[in-house]
């Protein structure tokens, strides 16, 4: 019985020890994968106009979408698409669901401590806009306002820290919520991409909304997991040369209907 | 691919976690206490109402059952503010819970009512009891204690789908690790602590609940 018992508990270390050593020994990268599959996995926030969208018939579109296509297309590799809520862009990656994300992640020091950013591939603004029954002027008058925010964007990163204490701001998991919330009133104001409040904008002409505030202006680029060199690399000339030649404008420009500002690298 | 666990992140913010399961508790007991009170009426007015009546309690307890719960907060938190009815996140989430309670509850009461054959309530005419003495404790008191179990079952199913209402702003636990998540980039250490504070939760409701049903049913029984 004993001697049953030593047994199994040897087989389960053995498998233990296996399970945790196993991905650090294999010496294929992440891009010698991608290549040698001819396949590449990229997740895309499908809820985030203009950047990613889907379209009449059920496609994903969008800014973030074309650049993945393009991407995948000079890599040489069939693309398959991780459709995440923008609360699952970085959590995506670090599961291992995707080999990259293409989702308009600005660049912030504190994202880069859990994954690795490659070089800029576009530019994005946030506002507060609102009715323009709603007086806001400066941050001091959005104190005892509730101001709508979705988790896990750059606005979650920059609102809380320039509102005025007496700001209530209510934290919703997705762009719909947040948007359903200003048009009903749940919210007085709501901070989004620029992009995204000329959307709602367009779309409820009887509502009156209008940019109030500018919070921030960032890059955003796409991002892979913090030992994935040879991947980010690759990524890095791939805008090089598509920043050269005119591809990423021609994308940025199609999608946002304004010119991609000059791209800076690190 | 490896990830590094590093679980310090959170016992940095426990006291976020604590809050956050803090009003997970309070919208459960909550939603509970008042929707057992819903069903406790609707199963009264099913079984003993007037036709229009019935027909209105089923009508609610058929959309309620066959509708998703997410849809049912949605519809309650945006649509109210039309109609000129100003609430917080929190007051719908627990408008949406008692209403979801209140439907699955009455059907299992009504359930507990079915059980009691119609010689016990013949007898309680005999004894001159009134209709609403006969329905407290002939009928209700033996037919809680019989579905007591099932009523037990649903109040923990309700528990765990009160991780829904972050959708609209509510802060609970879902909310509040949802958020923890995307400030420090550790879905996996923030996700195992939440599974982990929902079991805790479920088994001490279990465990209070078992407390209740010997309190109120067995212990009297007893005597």
């Amino acid at each position: 019985m004993s001697t049953c018992l030593k047994h199994l508990g040897m087989a389960i270390l053995t498998v233990a020890s296996v399970m945790l050593t196993a991905p650090t020994v294999s010496a294929e990268s992440t891009l010698d994968k991608i290549v040698s599959a001819k396949k590449i996995r990229i997740a895309i926030d499908v809820a985030n106009p203009p950047f990613g969208i889907l379209d009449k018939s059920g496609q994903p579109d969008g800014s973030d979408v074309a650049v993945a296509r393009q991407l995948a297309k000079d890599l040489g590799a069939e693309v398959e698409f991780v459709q995440v809520p923008s609360t699952g862009r970085i959590p995506a990656l670090l599961a291992g669901r995707a080999d990259v994300t293409i989702a308009s992640i600005s660049v912030t020091t504190d994202r880069a401590k859990a994954v690795m950013y490659c070089n800029p591939n576009g530019a994005l603004s946030i506002i507060i806009f609102a009715p323009q029954s709603v007086k806001i002027k400066t941050p001091a008058d959005l104190v005892g306002k509730r101001v709508g925010i979705t988790r896990a964007t750059l606005e979650e990163a920059t609102v809380p820290k320039m509102a005025p204490e007496g700001t209530k701001i209510v934290w919703f998991d997705d762009l719909a919520s947040n948007v359903q919330a200003l048009l009903s009133g749940q919210v007085d104001a709501a901070a989004m991409t620029a992009f995204a409040e000329k959307t709602v904008a367009d779309a409820n002409p009887g509502k009156h909304l209008e940019n109030k505030l500018l919070v921030t202006t960032a890059f955003y680029g796409p991002i892979v997991r913090h030992d994935d060199f040879e991947l980010r690399q690759w990524i890095n000339t791939w805008i090089f040369i598509n920043t050269n030649n005119g591809t990423l404008a021609a994308i940025y420009k199609k999608y946002t209907g304004i010119d991609l500002p000059p791209l800076p690298t690190f | 691919m490896h990830y590094a666990y590093h679980f310090n992140v959170v016992w940095d913010h426990w006291r976020d976690l604590a809050e956050g399961a803090w009003l997970t508790i309070q919208l459960s007991a909550l939603a509970m206490t008042i929707g057992l009170a819903v069903a406790t009426v609707c199963a009264y007015a099913k079984a003993a109402g007037p036709g229009p009546l019935r027909r209105a309690v089923a009508t609610y307890v058929e959309v309620i059952r066959n509708t998703p719960f997410l849809v049912q907060i949605f519809i309650i938190y945006f649509s109210l503010p039309t109609l000129g009815i100003s609430v917080g996140a929190n007051e719908a989430a627990l408008a949406a819970m008692v209403v979801n309670f209140g439907a699955y509850g009455t059907e299992i009461l009504r359930a507990g009512i079915e059980s009691i054959g119609q010689g016990q309530i013949d007898a309680a005419k005999a004894l001159g009891l009134s209709r609403l003495q006969t329905f407290r404790y002939v009928v209700l008191f033996p037919a809680l204690k019989t579905v007591f179990p099932a009523l037990a079952s649903q109040f923990i199913l309700l528990m765990l789908a009160s991780s829904v209402v972050s959708a609209i702003s509510a802060v609970e636990l879902t909310a509040l690790t949802n958020s923890l998540v995307s400030t420090t980039f550790r879905p996996f250490e923030f996700y195992f602590v939440a599974t982990g504070l929902y079991l805790v939760m479920a088994l001490g409701f279990r465990a209070v609940l078992g407390g209740v049903y010997w309190m109120v049913f067995m212990r009297r029984q007893r005597i």
